[in-house]
């Protein structure tokens, strides 16, 4: 109950996120036609006052009532020169400093939507594979001198759960230390026997094929296993391991 | 005894009429994203679509027995010679059960592309294919932009303009 609230919360958290996300540069479009409007004002509305105004209030100095008034508000005799030396700049600094603070904002907001999704996905996969049935298969190479991956075939249970062939990229990316979750699925709590086949060329360009097997009991916790392709340089071979992370 | 064959007939242009009918409105896959495959290629390489984001991909779906592919194997070898180094990727995928004569056949038509082998027809079944040969469009993002059933003299031509727009994207 306390869960399902939660995500609850968060995609109503999410969604109003999107929607600001989506208002936000529809606001910063609306201020940047405010701008250019209020500057095409007739001459006597050459004053401070609405060129500060602008951002804050809303878009009345761009429709056509607001001149008058302008001219009216301001009066056009000593201060203006002054002011217009002063003014304009200040009215600059101010827009880009509101531009500034949107753009802040705009960021925290792309920010907090990552963070929410990234909550999203590990409540998913809390959801979907729960610890107490939760089993996750990694793999990771060292060295690779003897071996190129092209395939690794896991079978759970006599079970194929996973084929996945490997793109130079990614055998590159295994090879830099990269750790691939090949498998993530659901098993229930008992013993359970895993196989895993990889298929590459071994020493000498040679077609290689090895299996490795490992017999695992599934507790109450996650499992987490790992398929360790390693080099035997005292046989000049490939070694296949998998080690079961408590 | 006379009713049989009429009824017969009648199921077959039924069948027919039907089949048609879902070729026209065969469904594609134009505007979603593609779907994502690795398969191993002619030359032993494991290529995956997402790993050509950024370049425009043509995707083509053939068989052996597909009258259409004899014709359109040439045009493809053509653009992919012309258009490869303007950032231009074709995939070919055969749905060929027999595996070594379409091998076979894809050294006989000499193909300068990738040529990868969709044995279990789980990729076609992703891309719902209609009729063979197909060819796909994937633009940039990695959507489907054109999708083409069939081919015809001058589909090359299409191919072209539809190649030429996504590539200026």
């Amino acid at each position: 109950m306390n869960r399902t609230s939660r995500f609850l919360s968060t995609v109503a958290g999410a969604s109003w996120l999107a929607c600001a996300c989506l208002t936000a540069p529809a606001a910063r479009a609306g201020l940047a036609d405010a701008a250019p409007a209020a500057q095409t004002t007739p001459a006597p509305a050459m004053t401070p006052a609405p060129m500060t105004q602008v951002p804050a209030t809303t878009p009345a100095p761009a429709t056509p009532a607001a001149p008058p008034a302008q001219s009216s508000a301001a009066p056009p005799s000593t201060p203006p020169a002054a002011g217009d030396a002063a003014a304009p700049p200040s009215g600059a600094t101010g827009d880009s400093g509101d531009f500034k603070t949107l753009d802040q904002e705009v960021q925290s907001m792309k920010k907090d939507v990552i963070d929410l999704n990234k909550d999203l996905f590990v409540l998913e996969e809390e959801l979907l594979f729960p610890a107490n049935t939760q089993v996750a298969v990694y793999v990771s190479m060292d060295v690779g001198t003897f071996f190129a991956l092209d395939s690794v075939t896991v079978k759970i249970d006599n079970k194929q759960v996973k084929n996945y062939l490997y793109t130079a990229r990614e055998a590159d990316a295994l090879l830099k230390g990269g750790v691939q979750q090949i498998y993530l699925g659901n098993l229930k709590v008992g013993k359970h026997e895993l196989v895993a086949f990889f298929t590459g060329k071994g020493p000498v360009e040679r077609d290689y094929r090895r299996g490795a097997t490992i017999n695992f009991d599934k507790g109450v916790g996650a499992k987490y296993l790992e398929l360790k392709i390693s080099d035997k340089v005292a046989k000049h071979q490939p070694e296949f391991l998998i080690k079961d992370w408590e | 005894m006379r009713v049989i064959p009429a009824t017969l007939v009648l199921l077959v242009c039924l069948a027919f009429g039907s089949a048609s009918v879902c070729v026209a409105d065969a469904p594609t896959m134009v505007g979603q994203e593609a779907p994502d495959f690795t398969l191993k290629a002619l030359n032993g390489a494991n290529l995956r679509l997402s790993e050509f984001r950024g370049q425009v991909v043509l995707v083509n779906f053939w068989a052996r027995w597909a009258n259409d592919t004899r014709r359109e194997m040439p045009a493809l070898n053509r653009i992919n010679a012309t258009y490869g180094r303007a950032g231009l990727v074709v995939l070919g995928i055969s749905i060929d059960e027999d595996l070594r004569r379409a091998q076979d056949f894809a050294d006989s038509m000499k193909v300068s592309y990738p040529v990868m082998f969709d044995t279990g027809a789980e990729i076609g079944r992703d891309y719902q294919l209609g009729r063979l040969p197909m060819t796909i469009l994937v633009d940039r993002s990695g959507v489907v932009r054109y999708s083409h059933l069939g081919y015809k003299r001058g589909d090359d031509r299409l191919y072209l303009d539809h190649i030429r727009e996504l590539l200026r994207e």
